[in-house]
């Protein structure tokens, strides 16, 4: 293909890929009024700011983006903390046991959280989590994909250094924490990244956990709010489209270490 | 570490190898000095494997051993389960929706898996030379990644809604008729599909353009120099080489389509009639539906995740083949 | 740089947590209160509705506790997966002490021995209710609940299109409804005198509201179940003319194929849009078309068609409590007083919504929004008998109700036949009869 047409097809892909976006971010500004008349278009007669201002008035908008910040953190914190710890112990230290125990963190890659979600949640409901944000917090902290990026990390970084900690007489959780931790920035950036976006965006889970509008996450509150507007889409994307706007953002300026973060999780499984 | 044990390290961890425990040889070779206690060694990877195996048992081993039991029970949300032995197997075999749903999401899955897979590399080949506003084409095919599937299905809706939607819109101002998205079954499930798409297909390309970075230069220009065309070195060069990649991203496709919920219970809710009704969202109906059949809720899940393993396990058995061969 | 970015990130994931841990507590530390239980003085209600409705409660929630003396914690959660919480609560033993339910939900809580059983407080309601609104809180001959209103439909048209289509005489009196017959003409005439893009009529059987399909069955003189409620006889005669009739609303082209029973969207909004002539509508509507359809159109409201018989369907929403409630008697005074009489108008003639109580539906309520409406879907609520309510209060109906959307759907769009539709129905609602034991 000749530069010209490679170039005129990647026009054509791009108009297709922006199109959703595109539609989402034209809609949240369509006054509701001309969305009733005649429907949604690419390009409305007007634009407007109410569609933002009713959401706000209306729903707690602001509160549940504090909600999805919290859990999305809490959950990023913990989950890196005993991932990196559980893929540092498989990668550097030996036991009996270990590759048993990385294969059974590995195959839970394979179960669906779907097939487990009814007793997942007659159990947190009977362990009294339910209008707890711990609720979503816990169950998703420990993941498969974690350990592994964590496991891959270490087992590529160099014994001299953890031999030479242990030369000076540091215990294995010394030299952990003094020579290994300072080493792990990438690792944890990856995993931050990727934990980050998992939680921000995940709903199913949240949808049977968090029965509380107060405690909503936004793909949650969106749901609640596509019920509630019924076919008033203008109202929906305009916090669609908020919602959004965060890891877009983030994406655009740090795409370079998401595009690592993706790769990694993927290529080398 | 010492370095002697690197490889058998490696080897401890390969799935298909010989076992967990490091030979003990590799203990004998150790100078005392430099090692702590083994058993400390050992305790101090439990301590800090303890957090996360807490988790993982408690969250999602007990659940799953928990959701085995209840497909053996008449459970419904309230009281105590009654053993009804293969009741709700029997029940599944012999319903109808079931096996609508499972074909479904094998029709799902037969779409999807091969067209972002190969969408991905078509995408990734495209956009992989040196091009005016590469890195604009590319971030915006990337972006639906980090869109969540509830966005991305009410955008689905607002594009697709056959009354108020976009693209009936566009085709009634062209004076086209309308198009039935939401009453028509084959027609809901390509709005569906082309949603997954949207957001799968960025993934695929990342992988690729990663893997292409590995593709030896010189290989390609070889082949060209001999008169290849470019098709042919796609074909016999690029497409073998990327094989593993390629073997990722299907495994990872069809794990996903399994799972598909999200889309299709924000734009379909599995209709019309059970025309897009998946395996997951017919769980969920049956689970946490208003009938709150916990037990059936939890056979329907069981199922979906003993399939789910077979298909891993073939895929992985067979690539494992394929790489030997 | 990956290092520095890491170093960051961590550190204002760290900062963020900690603020936030440490500025709110609710959701982290402390419960938060819809799934919470009351105590001796504090009793936890949890309610749903328009915000006209959530307001009322609050006001009727406040003056209780000034009253009383203690607190009343109101919390508004959406209809939609409402008692998915409530389910979890009460798993927990931390569900709110008092809530509003629907009555095929409630059937579920109440045969399964969830609520708080509250007869003895209820004479005086019981002896001003009929026995058909009281059925549909009890089990066995208890009763947990209080039907604090009902609902039901009519049809909503607009004098304007119905005239152009040549249709001169509405139903004005209940004995001179449509039949089926007349009805069908009436739509044949909308659907060829309108432009492209408009229909004759929706109807409102969408997601749970699929059991209004049986309005239909009842008005051709069948029901859901037989009289003790084990098995399903909904693939009789009446069944197969209610479905074919049903059925050929698709088919002729009087619906938009949009407006099935799992569409995603509600016909409502169609009807405020102007894109339908006649809507088959709940009384509860009433205050959004106020709003949304103001002056833009002229509307008025006729009586269902009938065929053997009238009937209309029993909509509306009960008080209950929980059996584990953290003070059962503050929680029953509440629920009584939330049913009295001086309450019980306020809510309903302010929300539109009709009561349950004989001395006020005699009385005629000052309704807040179009009183003129209101005659109508008043008479309708008196075509509703007790085996009616029977079949849709069942402790299985909130499945049975999905069923319906399922399987309704087949017939409507995928043109499967009537037979098999019914066959299938029937199957699925009699292998689920044997839970409805002892509630008959």
């Amino acid at each position: 293909m000749s530069k010209p047409v490679r170039f005129g097809v990647c026009l054509v892909v791009f108009a297709i890929f922006v199109l959703p976006l595109f539609a989402m971010v034209v809609v949240a500004f369509t006054p509701r009024a001309s969305l009733f008349d005649g429907g949604a278009s690419l390009w409305p007669s007007s634009w407007t700011l109410d569609n933002f201002r009713t959401a706000f008035d209306n729903y707690p908008v602001a509160r549940w983006f504090g909600n999805a910040l919290l859990v999305a953190t809490l959950t990023t914190i913990l989950s890196v903390v005993v991932n990196l710890l559980a893929g540092y112990a498989l990668a550097k230290m030996r036991f009996r046991g270990r590759s048993v125990v990385f294969v059974v963190i590995l195959s839970t890659l394979v179960v669906p959280t779907q097939a487990v979600m009814i007793p997942q949640f007659e159990l947190v409901a009977r362990m009294g989590l339910i209008g707890f944000f711990w609720a979503v917090v816990l169950p998703s902290a420990s993941t498969a994909l974690g350990v592994f990026l964590a496991r891959q990390f270490f087992v590529s970084f160099p014994d001299e250094l953890i031999d030479a900690a242990r030369v000076d007489g540091c215990g294995p959780l010394t030299a952990f924490r003094r020579i290994v931790l300072p080493n792990t920035r990438p690792l944890v950036a990856v995993m931050v990244l990727l934990a980050f976006m998992t939680q921000w965006n995940d709903f199913l889970w949240p949808l049977i956990t968090l029965r509380d509008p107060d405690l909503y996450t936004l793909p949650v509150a969106l749901r609640f709010l596509q019920g509630a507007y019924d076919a008033d889409y203008g109202g929906i994307m305009a916090v669609a489209l908020l919602s959004s706007l965060p890891l877009l953002i983030l994406f655009v300026l740090l795409q370079r270490y998401f595009v690592a973060g993706l790769t990694r999780s993927g290529l080398r499984s | 570490m010492s370095t002697t044990t690197t490889p058998a390290q490696d080897d401890a961890l390969d799935p298909g190898g010989a076992g967990g425990v490091p030979p003990e040889e590799a203990r004998a070779d150790r100078p005392e000095r430099s090692r702590p206690p083994r058993r400390w060694q050992s305790a101090a990877a439990w301590t800090m494997l303890a957090p996360n195996l807490v988790l993982l048992g408690v969250f999602l081993v007990v659940p799953l051993g928990w959701a085995i039991v209840m497909s053996f029970q008449a459970k419904r949300s309230f009281g105590p389960g009654r053993w009804n032995g293969l009741e709700n197997l029997g029940r599944l075999l012999g319903d109808d929706v079931f096996w609508r749903a499972l074909l479904n999401t094998a029709i799902f899955t037969a779409v999807c898996v091969p067209v972002a897979v190969a969408a991905g590399l078509g995408l990734a080949l495209l956009m992989n030379k040196a091009l005016p506003g590469r890195g604009v084409f590319r971030t915006v095919v990337y972006l639906p990644i980090v869109v969540s599937t509830l966005v991305t299905s009410l955008i689905g809706l607002l594009l697709f809604d056959e009354t108020v939607g976009i693209i009936n819109g566009v085709l009634r101002d062209l004076g086209l008729g309308q198009v039935a998205w939401q009453t028509d079954g084959v027609l809901a499930m390509t709005s569906v599909i082309i949603m997954t798409l949207w957001t799968r297909i960025g993934f695929a390309m990342i992988i690729y353009l990663a893997a292409l970075q590995d593709l030896d230069p010189q290989l390609v220009e070889a082949a060209e120099l001999d008169g290849a065309s470019r098709f042919n070195v796609v074909r016999h060069i690029v497409v073998p080489t990327l094989r593993p990649t390629t073997f990722f991203l299907v495994v990872i496709n069809m794990i996903w389509s399994f799972q598909v919920f999200d889309i299709v219970f924000v734009m379909t809710n599995g209709g019309p009639g059970y025309d897009t009704t998946m395996l997951v969202t017919y769980a969920y109906d049956e689970g946490f539906g208003p009938a709150r059949n916990f037990g059936y809720g939890a056979t329907v899940g069981v199922v979906l995740f003993v399939i789910t393993t077979v298909i891993v396990v073939f895929q992985v058995r067979r690539n494992a083949r394929r790489e030997e061969a | 740089m990956p290092i520095a970015l890491g170093r960051r990130s961590v550190l204002s994931a760290a900062a963020l947590g900690a603020t936030a841990a440490f500025s709110g507590c609710a959701g982290l530390t402390e419960r938060v209160s819809s799934t919470s239980r009351g105590g001796r003085d504090r009793v936890t209600l949890q309610v749903y509705g328009t915000d006209t409705e959530t307001r009322i409660y609050q006001r009727l929630a406040d003056r209780f506790s000034e009253q009383n003396k203690v607190t009343v914690d109101v919390t508004v959660v959406p209809f939609s997966d409402f008692a998915t919480g409530v389910d979890a609560g009460l798993l927990s033993g931390t569900a709110p002490d008092v809530f509003r339910v629907d009555y095929p939900t409630m059937g579920l809580y109440a045969g399964t021995e969830q609520l708080l059983d509250i007869t003895d407080a209820l004479d005086e309601l019981v002896s001003d209710t009929r026995s058909a609104f009281m059925d549909a809180v009890s089990t066995g001959d208890r009763y947990y609940g209080v039907p604090q209103h009902v609902d039901t439909s009519a049809l909503v048209y607009r004098p304007d299109l119905l005239r152009e289509a040549g249709i001169t005489a509405v139903p004005d009196r209940p004995e001179d409804a449509w039949s089926w017959e007349e009805f069908g003409e009436v739509a044949d005439k909308l659907r060829d005198a309108a432009p492209a893009g408009r229909s004759a009529f929706g109807v409102n059987w969408q997601a749970a509201g699929a059991f209004r399909w049986l309005n239909w069955v009842f008005q051709a003189g069948g029901n859901m179940y037989n009289e003790d409620l084990s098995a399903a006889i909904i693939d009789d005669d009446a069944g197969r003319r209610a479905l074919d009739f049903t059925t050929s609303f698709f088919d002729n082209g009087w619906v938009p194929a949009t407006t099935s029973t799992k569409s995603a969207t509600y016909p409502d909004a169609l009807f405020t849009s102007g894109t339908l002539s006649m809507l088959f509508a709940g009384n509860f509507l009433i205050p959004a078309f106020a709003e949304t359809i103001a002056d833009r159109f002229e509307y008025a409201v006729t009586y269902l068609p009938r065929d053997q018989r009238r009937a209309s369907e029993l909509g509306g929403n009960a008080i209950v409590a929980n059996r584990d409630a953290g003070n059962p008697e503050l929680a029953t005074e509440l629920m009584v007083f939330l049913a009295s009489r001086e309450a019980m108008a306020e809510f309903c003639s302010e929300a539109v919504l009709l009561p349950t109580r004989d001395s006020l539906i005699e009385q005629g309520l000052d309704f807040a929004l179009r009183p003129d409406l209101m005659p109508v879907y008043t008479d309708m609520i008196t075509t509703i008998e007790d085996r009616d309510v029977a079949d849709v209060t069942t402790p299985t109906f909130a499945e049975v109700n999905v069923d319906l959307a399922n399987e309704l759907e087949q017939s409507f769009l995928s043109g499967r036949s009537t037979d098999d539709t019914l066959a299938t129905l029937a199957d699925q609602v009699t292998a689920s009869a044997y839970l409805n034991e002892g509630s008959a």
